[in-house]
Parts: C-alpha cells; sequence; structure tokens
C-alpha cells in the first residue's frame, strides 16, 4: 500500500483514505472523481464518530506515592546547540502549558486538561505543519477538512498551507495553517467548543488566542513577533461559521 | 542550585508534564486493556516508573511519546503478570463493561463495542491515530512495525468498523 503513487485510480485512493484520513491525494485523481469525493465524505463522518466513542469519560488523577529521588547524583542535561522551528514551539508550547497547569493545581488534583491547555498540547503533535512555505494547500483537500456544515472560508484568511482534520477535547475539528509575517500561524475551528469570553495565551516564543464564535470558538497561534489583530479579523471576516 | 531546589524542580516538571497528559495516558491504558480498572493500574505503575526515570527525559517536547510508550510497556507487562484469558465480549467483568456502558447514545455505543472487539493489532494504531493524533511513521515507532504493516492494519480496521456501522443500520 503505497501512498506515495503519482497516478492514483479510485482503489489506490480509497485505500489509502482508509488507512489514513488525512492523506493527500497530490495527484489531483479526487478532484475531478465524485465516487471518491463521496468516499472521503463517508470516510471522514465514519472517523468523526470513532473519535467520539474513543473518548471515554477520564477518572480524576490519583498520584500514586512517589519515592524521594536522589537528585545530587542526577547528571545534569546538556543544552542542546539548536533547536529547529518546529521542536522550538512545540517546546515552547509545553513550557507555557506547565505555567498555566503550574498554577491552578497545587493540590495534584489534577484532571485531564482544560481547552486551553489541549489546544496548546497540541501543537506538539503536528511539528511537520508548523513549516515555511508558500505552496498552498488544494481546494479540494480545504473542502475535505472544512465541510461546508461546519465553516466555509474565503481567500482573506491568507495562504493556508497546512489543512487537516485533528482531535481537540474528543473532538474532530479543522486544524488550518496559514503563513504569517514571522511564520506559521495555526489556525483551530472548534464548532463545539463554546466558551463564554475570550481566552488569551501567552508564553515565550509563542501567544495566541482562543476567540468565541456563535456555539464554538475559534485558536489562533503564533510568533510572539506575529500580529495577529489582523489575523483573527482575517479569519473572522472570512469564516462563516454553519452551525 | 541546592538539592532541595533540584528535588522541587524536577517535581514541578513532572507534574506539569502529567497534568497536560494524564488523559492521554489513561484512554490509551483503557484502550489497550479494555478494562477500566486495569487502565488505572497500568496508569498508576507507569506514573510511578515516569517519575523514577524523568531525568531520562532530555526534551519535553517528546513526552508525550516517552510518557505513552510507558503506559503501553506496563499494560505489557500487567497482563505478563497475570496471565489473562482473552476478553469474552458477551461475558464482560463488571470493571469491563464499564468501557462500554457509559455512552448514551446508541450509534456510539455499537460503535464502541465494535472497537471495543476488534483485534489488538488493529484497536492499537486506531486509537493512537484518532485519539492521540499521530502520524502513521509515529505509531510505526511506537509500536515497532513497518510504516506499511501500520497503514494495512488502519485500514482493516477501517473497514471492519464500517462494515460494523452499516451491520448496525439495516439492522
Amino acid at each position: 500500500m503505497s501512498q506515495k503513487s503519482k497516478i492514483m485510480n479510485c482503489n489506490d485512493y480509497k485505500e489509502a483514505l482508509t488507512a489514513d484520513p488525512g492523506f493527500e491525494d497530490e495527484s489531483g485523481h479526487v478532484d475531478n472523481c465524485a465516487s471518491c469525493q463521496a468516499f472521503g465524505a463517508e470516510m471522514l463522518a465514519l472517523d468523526e464518530k470513532i473519535a467520539a466513542a474513543l473518548a471515554i469519560r477520564v477518572p480524576e488523577l490519583t498520584m500514586p506515592e512517589l519515592p524521594e529521588i536522589d537528585t545530587e547524583n542526577v547528571v545534569p542535561l546538556v543544552a542542546r546547540r539548536s533547536i529547529s522551528r518546529p521542536a522550538w514551539f512545540a517546546l515552547a508550547a509545553t513550557v507555557l502549558l506547565a505555567a498555566f497547569v503550574g498554577l491552578r493545581t497545587p493540590d495534584m488534583s489534577l484532571t485531564g486538561g482544560t481547552l486551553e491547555e489541549q489546544v496548546l498540547a497540541h501543537l506538539d503533535h503536528e511539528p511537520q505543519a508548523l513549516r515555511v512555505t508558500r505552496t498552498r494547500v488544494s481546494d479540494s483537500r480545504l473542502a475535505e477538512v472544512v465541510p461546508a456544515n461546519i465553516a466555509t472560508m474565503n481567500d482573506d484568511v491568507g495562504l493556508i498551507s497546512y489543512a487537516r482534520t485533528c482531535v481537540i477535547n474528543g473532538k474532530k475539528v479543522p486544524h488550518l495553517v496559514i503563513q504569517g509575517e514571522h511564520g506559521p500561524v495555526t489556525i483551530l475551528l472548534m464548532p463545539g467548543e463554546k466558551i463564554t469570553q475570550a481566552k488569551t495565551l501567552d508564553g515565550v516564543g509563542i501567544h495566541g488566542v482562543i476567540l468565541p464564535v456563535g456555539d464554538g470558538s475559534i485558536a489562533i497561534v503564533g510568533d510572539r513577533e506575529e500580529k495577529l489583530g489582523q489575523i483573527e479579523k482575517n479569519v473572522l471576516d472570512s469564516v462563516t461559521w454553519d452551525i | 542550585m541546592n538539592n532541595s531546589d533540584a528535588t522541587h524542580d524536577r517535581r514541578q516538571r513532572f507534574d506539569r508534564t502529567v497534568a497536560v497528559f494524564y488523559m492521554d495516558m489513561y484512554r490509551y491504558a483503557a484502550w489497550l486493556s479494555r478494562d477500566k480498572s486495569i487502565a488505572e493500574d497500568v496508569v498508576q505503575e507507569a506514573l510511578l516508573r515516569a517519575w523514577k526515570s524523568l531525568d531520562a527525559l532530555r526534551d519535553d517536547a517528546a513526552a508525550k511519546q516517552w510518557l505513552l510508550t510507558i503506559v503501553r510497556r506496563e499494560n505489557a507487562r500487567y497482563f505478563e503478570r497475570r496471565r489473562l484469558e482473552t476478553v469474552d465480549i458477551d461475558n464482560l467483568t463488571a470493571s469491563q463493561a464499564a468501557l462500554l456502558a457509559e455512552e448514551p447514545n446508541e450509534e456510539l455505543s455499537d460503535l464502541r463495542e465494535a472497537i471495543y472487539g476488534l483485534e489488538d493489532d488493529y484497536r492499537e494504531p486506531l486509537v493512537l491515530q484518532v485519539l492521540m493524533g499521530y502520524s502513521t511513521n509515529e505509531i510505526a515507532e511506537l509500536m515497532g512495525l513497518k510504516q506499511g504493516a501500520v497503514l494495512t492494519r488502519l485500514h482493516r480496521a477501517r473497514l471492519k468498523l464500517k462494515d460494523e456501522v452499516v451491520n448496525e443500520a439495516f439492522s
């Protein structure tokens, strides 16, 4: 089963998509095949149900009794000489998340994580999404990830370089990346995550916001140098929420 | 830095890391073991092991993969120690049934039962891909498989679930 075939037929496409719903058809076959488009929509719907079925309730964490560790004999870690941009983003997200959690959980009675925590932790999932590029995703790919029953987007949002359906809080959400002035900017469209007011995400190296939009919310996270105000406006202006 | 500061920093680092990934650890353990009580035991053991070997985690960006690998090993150890019988879906214990019982939506409940009934080899990569957001490369690395094998298993898992959904719709 190869996902890199240049020439693709219906069987190849359906087989690849069944193994990985995030599969991107670079051959252009699906753009002109109604059967494969329908199959893609069917698989996406199935995966949404699978994600919901897998998201079982998680009991509150009870920390076990931890033995004392002799930290005097721990060898200090050697500083890394350089960190790639994706890894740096992921590390920054983890540090930021840790700061949030550390402030809120002094009694060690920890739960599974707030929406902010899950959004930031998600940056760690797909570092390959955070690359600087001028290549935009295909319209068919975008339509597959952002179906019309969730939202419609116009071109004002910017150059979308990455689109994939991901899981946040046990729900499938469109994960997009646009190219900002200071690098990639992550956008998560979360139609099922209603919040009452905007939440600011602020940490070393990255910053962002989760905006309430109707019965859902949209997360926007970028480089600390990135001016998110204009991007937020572009996103809100170009996304029509259809839920 | 004195010993007290180092101990405090270490504990803080551990608590923060666990807080971020506890939900993933538990769900992964639950779907590996197909039993909520066992999942809780496995996670407890995994937390202890993670605490003892925290200094081996050199890059916090790799914490999730590191913790899930520990959960995977602890789950294997648990079943090795107890030599449990294969689960018969028609004769579940209360703790096994609890994993299926909480879903009020009938369609999702049927699907959860179908996932529960998948072979371990199919269920695990599906959980890693759909719930954890792992790429097929990452799944292959975690499970010690070639990417082609992972793709085949995911393909078959989805076909089985698709058949189940269609069958339920017609029955």
